[in-house]
């Protein structure tokens, strides 16, 4: 990667921003305008994603493209380099990075339909990309902080403004509970910036200084709880279901699809690379909360009647996966736990797209209302069924490298937590095929004989994330070596 | 050819069903003749990988083991720590899997053409057919348990769309769901196996794993466990007891895919497996014995449940998972050669059987065998065939299944309980079978409709069925040296499985008399109950009703699961549930927000706007922290 890719990272969230600013200029009547833009931003954020991923050279050194412009430095608290905008990536963003990319198009292409203050919703949608694309490829921790607190801030609107079934109560849930869980991470990380006493908020600086063990055990669970919630980890997963199930369909999309992935992205961040020695050892409590989050969300699935709820408790139980890979704390274990946000980002996508193709018409989605929908919309019923074979584990598609990784590396550690992981994957085939055989096979219920196979804008997306979903579980080398390099380059004592 | 080839054979069928799923719609025919060229393809390339091994075998230079080929890496993490490559393995066992895979294939295939003429959804079912031979014969070329396993969960992905193949029938849906969760958990076991192998010996590579076993590398304990685990997946495939409830209802597919599928080639992936493996098994017999008797109490519980099933499918259903406990008893005993002849000579047999219950089906549009009977003025071709095939199974010299059942009887001959409840097991697949065909095809029509539209079937379907009832009569000569030479595999099938130990054919007379006198007893019996009249047919329950209503209720196995699915495992999902809304989310979340909502009501009435109030707090302040100030100073 040549140093000049810093300017593209740059315009990875530079891109959406100045879409968003554009787009307040443009008449909310122009309907043709704002489709085309945002067809043209969302475009060029995916080729601008994928080639980062594709060019990020993995036998390099661990961050590539770095460039840093000093806002301010010298002044108060702060020394040499205080503050930068500093960007750069390593073998984790550029998988994350890659994710948004690829999300963000069927997200935008699926919101044209909206009809309601379309305009307001794309500046709202881009202003959270930019803030998730910056925080990912965003080399100083200020503003990483301020890029993952952009990202976050937008989805109250989103939510309350252009959402469904307790709309606004799922908003204010979900915002609450992030902003409570910041105050965590911002806690942490001015004890990080004190503790170093580099005078900078460098992110390479911050992980190769030195940090008192118990100051490190302190300070690890604040970061892991605070990322943590956004990642919906359990026992703060509150925020998720309701959440998703009040969401738009694009901003479930993202919101699963990317978001949470921020806040495992963070723990990683902040939590593995800058403070090892806190999170060896709250490592157990990760596996221990990891499993209990994989089997409960599992488990509470098997019982949501909701479309939407089941796919939000099955977003707990498979970022339960991510916790218990980063609690293996060796790199099978832990490339699994990158491997799987990916995965569960593109799976969850689609179930949401698909999901928001059917709500629309339909207004329901409780599942025992349907049966036989194959019979009127086969596409959207493949597309779904395999975005469920994914999210079950089934080989050749995302979800399975992924759990292969973290089984494999959750069983070096703890054999006995590896098997209940196994486990979990039969539940989940139990609450997917369930679903399936209720709502897709079977007679066809004639109530919904109104029903349209899915739009195009919405088949196209759909068949974006199914590649996605195909790539990663047929041909894991490429993310498998980014992440595992730079797994076993930047944490340390992690074992291989 | 080569061996470094064997990789072509899965990728062939690989190819037409990404061609077949994509634009069956736009093909001639919806491109059946795109996936029966593509699979007459693959019964050439296996012959001929079949007569490369040979000869590698006479000229002496035939490795023991079999021949690995690499492929390429298909995941490699950390330099080999975590490797994955996508290597074939080719041996005897290979060979007669390949075999067997792709002949019944192509002949389900060409059947299918006639029996699935004007379905819906036609090049689908191609499609998937497809699917599942390139998902069978990569299982069995595999030289890697991570990609074995990978085909595994193929194969079982392919079942689950064709048993759900008209999912429009609510029964159909729910077979495909239960035989897709059934086989689930025992693949839970077998990814466990799977990953506590490579935990001790660091590869995933068959050959690997057991040379490290057979090194001693594994704690005796620890293998027993893991290899326990893989059994597990076996026991799920190849539907034995306890996961044997799936198979009966995956007869709700169209009648071919059960002849391919859940005759022939899908269920005995387990047999496959454990042959496979026998050598780890071998490490530790405890592992074995299991194996052994599961097989057992399979071989056994199946046939009664075939005594008494009225469904002509189902009955050949039970047949199948008795005969798979017959293989895996084999297993058990330590007889690999002896189970995969007979997984051979099945193969041919049960799959003229399905194809036979199916050419009576596309007739008759009847599957009860209540509602059958005298069909044999009707459908001459596939009476005589499936008599044939019938025979086979109960055990008839010189048909296939004798040859095969007797090298069974044979390597239990030491163990007396284990024989005696095989000889039984004979005796009773002799009963049932001849009961099949004796209410199917002979005695009076029961259903003069059906009767009277019944006719034979296109020469499509009779000429595989014809086909495969040569095969299902000779296919037990191969034993014989003089045979195996002529087909080129010189030494018989016994040195052909297990070439560097050649296991000769153990033909003992006093033995093969007994059981052909168990046969003979069985269908005699079968034929002189169920000749005749149509209430024949119905009174054998009235005999013994309560053990009548065990048979037919399956042991009440399947009310067992479903009482403990409903009530165990959905009972815990509601607590689960419930807590987290009560618990987590509504104490939690919103009870923590209604808190600090009432703490602010409350405290509010500090705020009082009074200055002397302020004034007063002030001064508390600073008398509380001076007091701090001088203590901790």
């Amino acid at each position: 990667m040549s140093p000049n890719d810093a300017y593209l990272m740059l315009a990875t969230f530079l891109i959406p921003l100045g879409t968003a600013v554009l787009l307040m200029l443009v008449p909310s009547k122009e309907r043709s305008a704002i489709i085309g833009i945002t067809a043209l931003a969302s475009f060029a954020m995916f080729v601008i994603a994928l080639y980062l991923f594709v060019n990020y050279d993995f036998e390099g050194p661990q961050f590539q493209g770095v460039k840093a412009w000093t806002w301010m430095e010298n002044a108060g608290v702060l020394g040499e380099r205080g503050i930068q905008l500093k960007v750069g990536m390593d073998g984790i963003a550029a998988p994350m990075v890659l994710l948004t990319g690829i999300v963000i198009m069927p997200g935008t292409w699926v919101s044209w339909k909206l009809h309601h203050r379309t305009k307001d919703f794309f500046i709202l949608l881009y202003l959270l990309v930019a803030g998730v694309f910056g925080t990912f490829v965003m080399l100083d921790l200020f503003f990483f902080f301020l890029l993952y607190e952009t990202a976050v801030l937008p989805m109250y609107l989103l939510i309350a403004v252009w959402g469904s079934t307790r709309k606004e109560y799922g908003a204010m849930k979900l915002m609450m509970m992030l902003v409570a869980a910041s105050i965590l991470i911002f806690t942490a990380i001015f004890a990080i910036f004190t503790e170093a006493g580099l005078g900078t908020f460098d992110l390479p600086s911050l992980f190769a200084a030195d940090y008192d063990p118990r100051m490190q055990k302190i300070f690890f669970p604040m970061i892991a709880i605070g990322c943590g919630t956004l990642g919906g980890m359990f026992p703060f997963h509150g925020w998720s279901p309701d959440g998703h199930a009040s969401a738009p369909t694009a901003v479930s999309m993202l919101h699963a699809g990317v978001l949470m992935k921020l806040g495992a992205f963070g723990i990683i961040r902040l939590g593995f690379q800058i403070l090892p020695e806190g999170a060896a050892f709250w490592a157990p409590a990760l596996i221990f909360i990891g499993i209990t989050a994989a089997l409960y969300g599992a488990i509470s699935a098997l019982r949501q009647t909701d479309l939407k709820l089941m796919t939000g408790f099955s977003s707990v139980s498979h970022m339960g996966y991510v916790f218990l890979g980063l609690g293996t704390l060796n790199v099978v274990g832990m490339t699994g736990a990158v491997l799987q946000m990916f995965a569960h980002g593109v799976m969850t996508a689609l179930f949401f797209l698909l999901i928001g193709g059917m709500y629309d018409q339909a207004h329901n989605r409780d599942i025992p209302n349907f049966s036989g929908m194959a019979k009127q919309m086969p596409i959207w019923a493949i597309f779904f069924i395999l975005a469920g074979l994914a999210s079950l584990g089934l080989p050749g598609l995302s979800g399975f490298v992924a759990e292969l990784h973290i089984f494999v590396g959750v069983f070096r550690a703890y054999p006995i937590v590896g098997g209940l992981a196994v486990l979990t994957a039969a539940i989940t085939a139990t609450y997917l095929l369930r679903m399936f055989a209720a709502a897709f096979f079977g007679e066809f219920n004639p109530r919904w004989s109104h029903l349209h196979e899915i739009t195009w804008a919405e088949r196209a997306g759909a068949a974006v994330l199914a590649i996605a979903i195909l790539t990663l579980g047929l041909w894991p080398s490429p993310w498998v070596d980014r992440i595992s390099t730079t797994l076993a380059q930047t944490i340390p004592g992690v074992a291989l | 050819m080569g061996m470094e080839q064997v990789v072509l054979l899965p990728a062939i069928p690989a190819a037409i069903f990404v061609v077949l799923a994509l634009f069956s719609a736009l093909l001639p025919r919806r491109g059946d003749w795109l996936a029966i060229l593509g699979m007459a393809v693959v019964v050439v390339l296996a012959l001929a990988v079949a007569f490369h091994f040979q000869d590698f075998f006479a000229l002496g230079e035939f490795a023991p083991g079999g021949e690995n080929a690499y492929a390429f890496d298909w995941l490699n993490l950390g330099n080999g720590t975590f490797q994955i490559d996508f290597s074939t393995y080719v041996d005897a066992i290979t060979v007669v899997m390949l075999i067997v895979v792709s002949v019944v294939a192509l002949m389900v295939m060409i059947y299918s053409v006639g029996y699935m003429h004007g379905e819906p959804r036609y090049g689908w079912y191609f499609a998937a057919l497809s699917l599942f031979v390139a998902a069978m014969l990569t299982l069995v070329t595999a030289g890697n348990l991570m990609i074995l396993y990978f085909a595994w969960e193929a194969v079982g992905l392919a079942s689950f769309l064709l048993i759900g193949f008209y999912w429009e029938r609510r029964s159909a849906a729910e077979a495909a769901k239960k035989a897709f969760l059934t086989t689930r958990i025992g693949d839970v076991g077998l990814l466990i196996g799977i990953i506590l192998l490579w935990r001790e010996a660091g590869t995933f590579d068959i050959q690997e794993i057991i040379h490290f076993a057979e090194a001693g590398g594994f704690d005796e304990k620890y293998l027993t466990i893991a290899m326990l685990f893989l059994f597990m997946g076996a026991v799920g495939k190849s539907a034995q007891f306890p996961l044997h409830v799936w198979l009966p209802d995956a007869m709700e597919g169209p009648t071919p895919v059960s002849a391919l599928i859940h005759a022939a080639t899908m269920v005995v992936a387990g047999v496959y497996l454990v042959a496979r493996m026998l050598p780890v098994f071998d490490v530790v017999l405890v592992a074995r014995d299991v194996v052994l008797y599961t097989g057992l109490i399979t071989a056994f519980m199946a046939a009664t449940m075939g005594l008494v099933a009225n469904d002509i499918k189902r009955v050949l259903a039970y047949s199948t998972v008795s005969q798979l406990g017959f293989m895996f008893v084999a297993l058990g005993l330590g007889s690999p050669t002896a189970a995969m002849f007979h997984l051979f000579t099945h193969a041919f047999f049960k799959a003229l059987l399905f194809l036979g219950s199916g050419s009576v089906i596309h007739a008759t549009h009847q599957q009860e065998v209540e509602h059958l009977g005298g069909l044999w003025r009707k459908q001459p071709i596939t009476t005589w065939t499936f008599v044939i095939g019938s025979l086979a199974l109960a055990g008839m010299i010189p048909l296939a299944g004798f040859w095969s059942k007797d090298e069974i009887l044979h390597a239990a001959k030491d163990n007396l309980p284990v024989f005696i409840v095989l000889a039984t097991t004979a005796g009773l697949t002799a009963i049932y079978s001849t009961r099949l065909v004796m209410l199917t095809f002979f005695g009076e029509p029961r259903d003069r409709h059906a009767y009277e539209h019944a006719h034979e079937s296109p020469p499509i379907m009779t000429l595989p069925l014809l086909f495969l009832a040569g095969c299902a009569a000779v296919a037990g000569f191969v034993v014989y040296d003089g045979v195996g030479k002529a087909l080129g595999f010189a030494g018989g099938i016994g040195k052909l499985i297990y070439g560097h130990e050649p296991e000769t054919f153990h033909f003992d007379r006093d033995l093969a008399t007994f059981a052909l006198a168990v046969a003979g007893a069985g269908i005699g019996l079968g034929v002189i109950y169920w000749w005749g009249r149509a209430e024949r047919a119905t009174r054998a329950r009235s005999w013994a009703p309560e053990l009548h209503a065990l048979l037919v209720n399956r042991y009440y196995i399947d009310d067992l699961y479903q009482t403990l699915i409903n009530r165990v495992v959905l009972g815990a999902a509601a607590v689960v549930a419930i807590f987290d809304k009560r618990v987590v989310n509504e104490t939690g979340v919103d009870g923590g927000a209604q808190t600090i909502g009432w703490l602010g009501l409350r405290l509010k009435f500090l705020q009082t706007g009074r200055i002397p109030n302020y004034a007063l707090a002030m001064v508390g302040g600073i008398v509380t922290l001076s007091l701090v100030a001088f203590y901790t100073s």
